[in-house]
């Protein structure tokens, strides 16, 4: 249907156009817009003439064809723009030439923003999109482009693991998915990117955006609506982020250089018991386990920890003329983390080559990343042996193997400092993503615009784990070492092809921009991995083993395709009514052949009233759009092939003795041969305000998310299907809420010295789960435990059920003391007396549990200040969030006198002294603390001073410089789950550093 | 002009690609289809080979890893770790001492249908219900024609693997009836997918599985080694006589007269019992000449965190838990699970030497105070894995020891108790069984029952002696009518330290919640 469509648009605006060559007596007016501050061409201006229009392209040219003869009034129509009407007297067969310059009045509403397969000026957009520049990023110690943007779009949640360039997990307007990933796309320069879900393309654990060097990055655009992201279709239901990497400019060869170097510190760590009161608990609980008892006074977590040190270098030279433009950057990072031995080093090229070709009718752009990443991690359990180990005991022992002290039973804490010496866990990350975007201006027709993007994304990422034989604890588990390998690699490619029609109409009012096209995407990827258990030797570390007691090489090879049509129209009636309308329909190789294909239209209109006569009056009121959308967008960031029923070949452990042999086996796998993508559908009404020439702007959306056919792994009647689950599009989700931001320019202006930016963002989001399985008839049985946590095999403490927001705490309500704490008891009745029966059966069981708030915060706000005085900069951002909770799982598995009486004893949480708990209560509400908060994410300060004739900064930033919270663990945004078990703590980052041009 | 050209060119371009790259359909590459994996002859065995592997491992990775069936912990559901922990924990043989969602309220006979172990025990039935229904229906005759397999070797055996896939599914049915009464019945003719089958009454899949077990015997082959940890022909007439002996509790109408014809053929089957009672548990127990069908397992090629695995490491702790003791026993590490109710370990009398000399008493209780206290209870870690001549097994981890789920000392005990309650034979006959157990237990006739003293209850306390933490337990005592009610209290039964009775209609499992809700066509069983 889609070619079908896009030949009949071609036909039909040759038509168009080849009508008024015929006409007579008419002439043309050409010209060039220039913008009166910039001296800049401008894009997009409207010139009529006549009731004949024109836009002006790329260089700011324009042509008004077929004006009759005679004197007319030029009128110029660009938001954001004073109007420049003039006389003009046109003679029948002649060019007249007029070049304009337009005066600013709003210039913000001009601005660029780059929206899927196109650009749009920032007031004409009719989505909820939030575009961020340089100067409002983020500072300091920025390993990650997500950490640029963090507390600063309202709307967007960013949660890190506190790892140097560790994962990133991004939630716009809520988590639309449970079982598929709830992570927003990223098209990095019109690149779409894939984050690795599957993985491949990056290390786990470490963020799979570490390719891009954030000092490289012009801009990052967040279509947070589904109006906005619907042109990405399948992929777009949880958001799409558009970065935009710097490119050269026009003029001399730049050369710039930024580094800074920083120092880190740890912040808080679990709260465990000293030697003394350790002693004590031990003495008084486990009186047998004494006589294991040292006498050092180890504090644990400074023996693993550090003060991290970080430097990074970038370097970058750029130049421009009027049709080439280059920008070439080196970067180097190195990172420790505050655990030692952990590390994160980066060194990254970037390159962006612009040129223009043949009269500036081909405009080719190149963008070349590469990238090598190494990471250390912090070998697991080193930060949860050091909150179990024993401040009692010493560090070393020289009698023992490794020459560290371990403790003599089993089970019992591991040395962390023995772990975190002998073991090691390595990641190596390449990757190359690059692309060629050419744009080919029609000759015959030059609002037609042809439009190919073809780019590629490479990775391999490795992961080595070697844990030495000789290690306490690998002894003690019978594990006798272990080493562990992958080498994945995948390869992406991307074909994009579209044309774009932008134009005045002349048969009718207003312009339009219109844009049809295909995609083709295609992935491949391998993942080879050895696992070595039982080693015979440790000789060789992890570079090899002689011989092992079990080998286990697994290979897997994944391709993957999606194949997508699209268009938009975006009609614009002066400025004052605009209409939004795309249609994506997607064909992807994870959907099942009844469900090949899905489509998701979009519809958005806005009105700017501030253009209505009766507004003009209010000049103080530079902007007031009303924008109301409706649109579908799909998830399919599941896994491959899960529509094919495929027969699993068991490993060599798996095998069956037949006699004096063994044999393999084979194996079906239960699927639903349809299934397909989740579909979100979604309504945003929305207000973009701005006072006194946009001095004061804001923006305020409400939205409301509906997601259907959620994939969830549900209970088939047992013995119908090769599992007791089969995964299916089954559930229903809700997002609602609203979003406001503010901005204030409360300085500004070459008449003061003092400039001064404030911008506050303010973010509602309520999650409800709907359904989970609608033909079942009991509800109280649609519950899916989730949130496992130590301490327990199997032990949950959240869950999803329908109408409460996923991952809510699933907890028995303690009864409290008079002072608060919870109710300890002993012998008969110990549980009623512990905890509310809620159901007054006279027993406290699974029934006695209830949804108990969620991780997800009720409010995020960000309040970013920026001000400059002379040479002096200072700014800060600061993030406050209400409403979210988090289970302490250090408090509740190590809580508990019990922990002492095992073969050796584990040093306890100091809440046991106000618990007195001497079995574990995994399950009680007394854990799920409330975890709201107000951080000072960052606070900076620069001075410029002149160096050889150019600038030079110099600054220093304070990060995470303090943290006010109720919540008793380490961290109050401990993971986007809420479950706070052992980790890696907070660091304050103080950065110093310097950028200088030459 | 030329420039148009190009351009026009370049729209072409684009329509061709437009319309000629539509087909989205990738094949998977790294596992196999249904489509193709028959082409091979080989698959058909490597079929088979998951039927029995259902039995002992998890999934497709070993020891775990790709899990056969959902849960919260691959290797707690094990069906052989779940079939044992269910007809064991909540009788007066064991008690695990750890604190895992749903052990303690087995250990006291407290059943509940969100129980994860009863609900993984019922999805690992029917897993091996599905799984066999589709190698049968792959490997009919039509099938086979289709594929081009008719060399008649290869018919012939694959004949032998669906008597054996038959088998295996009777197996577990019995195991179903047994434990949850009134299960639904799928066989190869039901559809694939996901309908909810219809409950069948109990007496129908007992039927079901008396007339499958009859109808395969002539296609199994004998016992020998070269099937070993297959189904023989003496398998099936063992789970044939077990069928029977349990006929009044399945169907309420008794069938010992059949249990003891078939018992009967099981013991004139050319089993032995194996001189050295131990060695039927030691890790080359695949040589001991008693074992009718085990659940195989192999350090290196075999491997689960249930079945051996599982009873070897839970079994010791305490006082056993020290590299000495550990290397004797060819195992790595100690789990401080099970121990001894006191009623189990009293059955047993002094000079009872092979089967109690080995029980771990230092620093234990007989008595049981606390369920949770692994001090609490005898020690009995019963399954060693080092060889008859000591030498340890393959992998300290996973043992080289089997499962021996029938063997020849039950099927004596089953000639004993069929004669006794009618189903012919000799007394004589059975004393001289039940007295061969005793001669090994006792090395000499010291433990004999006199002539013409054997009776029931003699035979029900032999079987607790006899095939302690075997998994036959509690369908014993209920058999014998001492499971639910008061005649017999043991300790921590009904949830009471002393004991307490517990309602009759605990003599069936509930159906797991989950089931209910995937199937509402079951009702619940009765009191649950």
């Amino acid at each position: 249907m889609k070619p079908v469509l896009q030949i009949m648009s071609l036909a039909g605006l040759a038509a168009l156009c080849a009508a008024p060559l015929c006409a007579q007596e008419t002439g043309s007016v050409s010209g060039r817009v220039t913008d009166q501050a910039t001296q800049q061409p401008l894009s997009g201006v409207s010139v009529t003439v006549a009731n004949r229009s024109a836009l002006t392209r790329a260089d700011g040219r324009y042509l008004v064809t077929a004006v009759p003869a005679g004197t007319h009034t030029l009128q110029t129509r660009m938001i954001g723009y004073a109007p420049a009407p003039r006389s003009v007297t046109i003679a029948g067969g002649e060019t007249l030439v007029v070049d304009l310059v337009l005066t600013g009045q709003a210039v913000d509403l001009s601005e660029i923003v780059v929206t899927g397969y196109g650009e749009q000026r920032l007031g004409n957009v009719t989505g909820a999109v939030s575009k961020l520049t340089t100067e409002e990023f983020n500072t300091g110690r920025i390993i990650s482009p997500a950490e640029l943007i963090a507390s600063k779009a309202p709307g967007v949640q960013v949660v890190d693991n506190n790892e140097p360039g560790g994962s990133l997990t991004i939630r716009i307007r809520g988590a639309t998915s449970v079982n598929a990933s709830a992570d927003p796309m990223y098209v990095i320069d019109g690149m779409p990117v894939g984050t690795g879900a599957g993985g491949g393309l990056s290390v786990a654990g470490r963020d799979a955006l570490n390719f891009v060097n954030p000092n490289d990055i012009e801009s990052v655009t967040v279509l947070r609506d589904a109006s906005a992201a619907a042109i990405y279709g399948a992929n777009a239901a949880n958001g799409v982020v558009l970065i935009q990497t710097r490119a050269g400019s026009r003029g001399n060869t730049t050369f710039e250089y930024t580094g800074s170097a920083s120092t880190s510190q740890i912040t808080r760590t679990p709260s465990m018991l000293n030697a003394a009161q350790f002693l004590t608990a031990v003495q008084t609980y486990a009186p047998g386990n004494v006589a294991q008892l040292g006498t050092a006074n180890t504090d644990w977590f400074s023996q693993v920890s550090q003060a991290a040190f970080g430097q990074d270098h970038n370097f970058s030279v750029s130049s421009g003329t009027d049709v080439t433009n280059w920008r070439l950057s080196l970067g180097y990072l190195n990172q420790d983390g505050i655990i030692r031995g952990t590390n994160t080093e980066r060194a990254s090229l970037g390159l962006a080559f612009g040129q223009q070709l043949f009269d500036d009718r081909l405009d080719l752009r190149t963008n070349l990343k590469l990238t090598r990443a190494a990471y250390d991690f912090t070998p697991g359990g080193v930060v949860g042996n050091a909150a179990q180990m024993g401040p009692t005991q010493p560090i070393t022992d020289a009698a023992s193997q490794t020459g560290y002290y371990e403790f003599p039973n089993a089970p019992s804490p591991n040395n962390p400092v023995a772990l975190q010496s002998l073991v090691s866990d390595h990641g190596m990350n390449l990757r190359g993503v690059g692309n060629l975007r050419a744009a080919y201006r029609m000759p015959f027709l030059p609002a037609l615009r042809a439009n190919v993007n073809l780019g590629f994304d490479i990775a391999r990422a490795d992961r080595e784990t070697f844990t030495p034989s000789i290690l306490a604890s690998e002894q003690k588990s019978g594990r006798n070492g272990n080493l562990y390998r992958n080498n994945q690699s995948q390869s992406n490619s991307v074909l994009e092809t579209y044309l774009n029609y932008a134009s005045a109409l002349n048969f009718m009012p207003g312009t339009v921009d219109l844009t049809g096209g295909y995609t083709y995407q295609e992935e491949h990827g391998e993942y080879p991995e050895l696992n070595l258990l039982g080693l015979s030797t440790d000789l060789l570390g992890p570079d090899g083993v002689p011989q092992a007691l079990t080998t286990q090489n697994r290979l897997f090879v994944e391709d993957y395709k999606l194949i997508s049509f699209f268009g938009r129209l975006n009609w614009n009636l002066n400025d004052r009514y605009l209409v939004a309308l795309s249609l994506r329909r997607d064909g992807s190789s994870r959907f099942g052949p009844d469900n090949a294909w899905g489509t998701f239209p979009s519809l958005a209109v806005a009105w700017r009233l501030s253009q209505e006569p009766f507004m003009r009056g209010i000049s103080s009121v530079s902007d007031l759009k009303l924008r109301v959308s409706r649109a579908s967008t799909g998830n399919q960031a599941f896994g491959n092939y899960q529509q094919y029923s495929t027969y699993t070949v068991g490993d060599g452990q798996t095998q069956v003795q037949f006699g004096n042999t063994f044999v393999s086996t084979i194996r079906p796998s239960a699927v639903d041969p349809n299934i397909g993508w989740e579909e979100t559908r979604a309504t945003n009404v929305g207000l973009d305000f701005g006072f006194w020439n946009q001095r004061v702007t804001g923006t305020f959306d409400w939205y409301d998310k509906s997601t259907s056919r959620l994939i969830f792994t549900v209970p088939v009647a047992a013995g119908t299907n090769f599992s007791n689950y089969v995964t299916t599009n089954i559930g229903d989700m809700n997002n609602r809420g609203f979003e406001l931001s503010l901005a204030a320019k409360l300085k500004y202006g070459p008449a003061s010295p003092l400039a001064w930016n404030v911008t506050f963002t303010a973010s509602h989001n309520k999650n409800t789960l709907t359904s989970i399985n609608p033909y079942s008839p009991s509800a109280a049985a649609q519950e899916i435990p989730t949130g496992f946590v130590a301490g327990g095999v199997g032990t949950t403490v959240q869950v999803f059920r329908p109408g409460v927001p996923i991952n809510s705490f699933y907890v028995y309500e303690a009864r409290r003391n008079p002072d608060g704490t919870p109710v300890w008891a002993t012998g008969a009745g110990a549980q009623l007396a512990m905890y509310v029966d809620r159901d007054s059966n006279g027993v406290i069981n699974g029934n006695d549990r209830r949804p108990f708030h969620s991780p997800a915060p009720d409010w995020i706000l960000g309040l970013s200040n920026y001000m400059s005085w002379n040479s002096f900069d200072f700014g800060f951002t600061m993030r406050a969030y209400t409403g979210n909770y988090v289970y302490n799982n250090v408090a509740s598995n190590l809580g508990t006198y019990a922990e002492v009486t095992r073969s050796s004893p584990f040093n306890l949480h100091s809440s046991v002294l106000e618990t007195g708990f001497e079995t574990p209560q995994y399950l009680s509400d007394y854990y799920v603390e409330k975890a709201s908060f107000v951080r000072l994410d960052n606070i900076s300060i620069g001075y410029t001073l002149n160096w050889g004739g150019q600038p030079m900064r110099l600054f220093g930033t304070v990060q995470n410089a303090f943290t006010i919270t109720g919540y008793s663990g380490v961290d109050p945004t401990a993971g986007l789950n809420g479950i706070d078990n052992n980790i890696y703590p907070r660091s304050r980052t103080f950065t110093f550093g310097s950028n200088v041009r030459f | 002009m030329n420039r148009t050209i190009k351009a026009l060119s370049a729209a072409a371009l684009l329509c061709t690609a437009v319309i000629g790259c539509t087909d989205t359909g990738v094949e998977p590459q790294s596992t196999v289809t249904e489509a193709n994996i028959f082409s091979q002859p080989g698959s058909y065995v490597q079929f088979l080979a998951k039927l029995y592997a259902g039995l002992a491992v998890t999934g497709q990775i070993g020891p775990h890893g790709n899990a056969d069936i959902t849960s919260n912990d691959e290797g707690f559901y094990n069906y052989v770790r779940n079939l044992w922990v269910l007809n064991e924990l909540p009788t007066d043989e064991a008690a695990l001492a750890w604190g895992d969602a749903g052990i303690q309220p087995l250990n006291q006979a407290q059943l509940d249908p969100s129980n994860p172990f009863i609900t993984a025990m019922y999805y690992r039935i029917y897993y091996q219900v599905a799984l066999t229904n589709e190698f049968l229906r792959q490997t009919t005759t039509a099938k086979l024609n289709s594929r081009g397999h008719t060399d008649p070797t290869l018919v012939a055996q694959v004949a032998q693997y669906r008597a054996e896939a038959r088998f295996l599914r009777a197996l577990s049915y019995w195991h179903g009836i047994d434990m949850f009464g009134p299960v639904p019945l799928l066989d190869e003719n039901s559809p694939v997918g996901a309908t909810p089958p219809a409950q069948a009454t109990r007496t129908a899949v007992y039927d079901f599985v008396v007339a499958e077990l009859t109808d395969i015997i002539g296609d199994l082959p004998p016992a020998g080694p070269g099937t070993y940890g297959r189904a023989s022909d003496g398998a099936a007439r063992m789970l044939l006589a077990k069928a029977y002996l349990n006929a009044g509790v399945y169907t309420g109408t008794t069938h010992y007269t059949e249990a003891m014809t078939a018992i009967q053929a099981v013991i004139a089957g050319g089993y032995s019992l194996a001189p050295v009672w131990r060695n039927n548990f030691r890790a080359d127990n695949h040589t001991s000449p008693e074992i009718i069908f085990p659940v195989t397992s192999d350090g290196l090629r075999t491997q689960t965190w249930g079945g051996t695995t599982f009873l070897m490491h839970a079994s010791c702790g305490g006082s056993l838990d020290n590299p000495t003791w550990r290397a004797s026993a060819g195992i790595d590490f100690c789990w401080w699970g099970l121990r001894l109710k006191p009623e189990a370990y009293s059955l047993y009398a002094a000079g009872d030497t092979a089967r109690t000399s080995w029980f771990g008493t230092a620093g234990q209780t007989s008595s049981m105070a606390s369920l949770s206290n692994f001090n609490n209870g005898i020690m009995a870690p019963k399954f060693l894995n080092v060889t008859s001549t000591g030498a340890a097994g393959s992998h300290p981890t996973h043992p080289d020891t089997d499962y021996p789920m029938f063997r020849l000392a039950d099927a004596y005990l089953i000639y004993a108790e069929a004669q006794l309650r009618g189903g012919g034979g000799t007394q004589a006959q059975s004393e001289a069984y039940v007295n061969a157990l005793r001669a090994r237990g006792y090395g000499d006739a010291s433990g004999n029952v006199p002539a013409g003293m054997l009776t029931l209850d003699t035979v029900l306390a032999e079987r607790g002696r006899e095939l302690l933490w075997e998994g036959h337990r509690r369908s014993d005592l209920i058999r014998f009518g001492r499971f639910t009610g008061s005649t017999y209290l043991w300790a921590w039964k009904g949830g009471l330290v002393g004991g307490a009775s517990i309602a009759a209609t605990r003599d069936l499992y509930p159906f797991p919640s989950s089931e209910l809700v995937a199937n509402p066509n079951l009702t619940q069983n009765p009191g649950y």
